[in-house]
């Protein structure tokens, strides 16, 4: 990583930072679709199991969807997005440095803002629930490993995303979208455990499923260690995948590239 | 050998064809049609280095869009551009290490963040050394005071201060052709001196210069030479001073003379020149034709026979050659 990805990363965390209000309200209403989950899911199991989770497992993959959900939203596509719309692009193209490397090191840097807010809430919700431990100590190790995978997945996801701007000339649409395939086929709305069969593969098949169904499963043991390391494989299957699309995508818009006015 | 060549460049665009009205929103839903309008026109242009050259046009003629082109933001639909030698949009990052741009009206400041934290940043884009980076704030603090607001968040920044900062921004890595669009846009009567004065001093230091304003006193005071653009085309390429000798051909002599001015007798005496009541009653405009008479001779007449009390010569307006270029009144 060159020095110029570390200070735009580094911009982006100070830049998140110095709101404070923001980030505080994300941390409350973060915790509070984790109330509101944990309430919900101990209503519907009760003292016996669902798609083979028990109460305990339950709440284990339920802050572990807190965590990936606070990491996954952290990113600063908005503000991609923006610049694209408003011109501002134009801007970033008379910098000499690779765009999609910017970007990237400008989201990650944004995302890694949110690292204290998703430990700390994680580590309050472990210690007030006591969830599931996990399954071992390799288990947990593969899970941090796996979590890890989720700032370069966001950001190519976000990313490809934000580059149908130039397409569409607005982002709201694409942005639910978005928002919706990720908490969906995530299994950050429902364990995918609990989705008819065809669904299941639909999801297996998109990178949206390595955001909460992976590091869960590694968590919980629901994958033995062959098939989690072939998780792992799949996360950095798609990591690179989504940069070289992004990166073939990107060398067609940008002769499509339009900026009016001065 | 140009550091800049642009061989008739054009961009076109496309537009969406809409007729207004919600009768015309549910049409171009179901069947969207585009018009593909011309911003630049098959330009030719050629900047030798350390040039000062302005390009000027009135809004819409194509502009800011030469100048994305220039600067590798967009791609010409027709027609190359080399800058030092290189194709600006398909070598971009190259390119970018050697020019420095500036757009009046977006911001390179990273908002929310003090303005020393976006030239830092700039200095790590550019691979500019610790000493350099040091020697060149120190210069800017200097000529521009970018000390005072420094640790200011750039959100808090008046525009002049903005602009400061901006030209900073655009200057850090010391680029060896600069852009710089609309560049005093907004700014007040002393800022706008000042970056003036800067800018005078980057081109005497040996930078190129492509200036865009609708400033005409950046121009004066800052380039040599004048591109006029409308409609997307060249209307007039050349130096502002063959430009005013060319089209300026009426100069004028203000008079007071000891007493009120008779302007009727007066232009019966010397109907050669044109004649016209000042603003005060003793005050006479005098206008000739410069390619008929010199100024010496007219003064030497004038002076002779009537012994004003005062007199101050009018300086040719490059402005009033442009509106009128503008206005398609002038040719080439």
């Amino acid at each position: 990583m060159a020095k110029v990805d570390v200070a735009l990363a580094t911009i982006a965390f100070k830049r998140k930072i110095a709101y404070k209000g923001t980030w505080f309200f994300s941390i409350l209403f973060g915790g509070f679709s984790l109330l509101a989950g944990l309430a919900v899911w101990n209503h519907l199991i009760g003292d016996g199991e669902m798609g083979g989770y028990d109460w305990d497992a339950m709440k284990a993959y339920l802050i572990i969807g807190f965590l990936t959900s606070t990491l996954a939203w952290a990113g600063s596509d908005w503000e991609m997005a923006n610049r694209i719309l408003d011109g501002l692009i134009a801007i970033d193209l008379t910098k000499p440095v690779d765009f999609q490397r910017a970007r990237a090191g400008e989201f990650i840097g944004g995302m890694v803002a949110s690292v204290p807010s998703a430990i700390l809430g994680t580590a309050a919700a472990v210690l007030v629930f006591r969830p599931a431990p996990p399954d071992s100590v390799l288990a947990a190790a593969l899970t941090v490993a796996s979590i890890l995978f989720i700032f370069p997945l966001a950001f190519g996801i976000n990313y490809l995303a934000v580059l149908t701007c130039f397409v569409t000339q607005r982002y709201l649409g694409v942005q639910w979208a978005r928002d919706s395939m990720l908490a969906f086929f995530s299994g950050m709305m429902v364990p995918l455990a609990l989705m008819p069969a065809w669904l299941q593969t639909v999801s297996w098949s998109l990178p949206f499923v390595h955001f909460t169904t992976t590091p869960a499963s590694i968590y919980l043991g629901r994958v033995d260690l062959p098939a989690a390391l072939g998780l792992l494989a799949a996360q950095a299957a798609w990591s690179v995948g989504l940069w070289v699309l992004a990166r073939l995508l990107w060398s067609q818009l940008v002769k499509k590239v339009t900026v009016h006015g001065g | 050998m140009p550091i800049l060549e642009a061989r008739s460049l054009t961009k076109t665009f496309r537009r969406p064809d809409k007729a207004p009205g919600f009768k015309g929103a549910l049409k171009h839903l179901a069947q969207r049609r585009y018009k593909t309008y011309t911003a630049v026109d098959a330009i030719d242009l050629a900047i030798e280095p350390g040039e000062s050259v302005a390009y000027v046009g009135p809004n819409g003629a194509g502009k800011s869009t030469t100048v994305k082109l220039l600067t590798g933001i967009l791609r010409p639909s027709e027609g190359t551009v080399r800058v030092m030698g290189r194709d600006p949009h398909t070598e971009r990052i190259a390119n970018a290490h050697d020019i420095g741009v500036l757009f009046g009206q977006r911001t390179q400041l990273w908002w929310d963040l003090p303005v020393e934290e976006s030239l830092k940043l700039l200095k790590h884009m550019y691979g500019v050394s610790d000493a350099d980076y040091k020697a060149r704030i120190a210069k800017f603090d200097e000529l521009l005071d970018l000390g005072e607001f420094m640790p200011s968040l750039a959100r808090t920044l008046s525009l002049g201060q903005r602009m400061r900062a901006d030209l900073a921004c655009a200057l850090i890595h010391a680029p060896k052709m600069v852009y710089l669009d609309e560049p005093t846009i907004g700014l007040d009567i002393s800022v706008k001196d000042r970056l003036r004065a800067f800018l005078r001093e980057l081109v005497d230091e040996g930078t190129t210069l492509l200036l865009t304003s609708h400033d005409l006193a950046d121009i004066e005071e800052v380039c040599e030479r004048i591109v006029v653009i409308d409609k997307g085309t060249v209307a007039y390429d050349g130096p502002i001073q063959q430009l005013k000798a060319h089209y300026i051909t009426t100069k004028a002599v203000n008079l007071i003379l000891e007493g009120p001015a008779d302007v009727p007798a007066l232009a019966e005496k010397f109907p050669e020149y044109g004649w016209a009541a000042g603003e005060a009653p003793s005050e006479v405009v005098v206008t000739y034709e410069s390619n008929r008479f010199t100024t010496a001779e007219v003064l030497g007449g004038l002076t002779a026979q009537l012994a004003p009390r005062d007199l101050s010569l009018s300086e040719p307006s490059i402005e009033d050659v442009i509106r009128r270029l503008y206005a398609g009144e002038l040719t080439r």
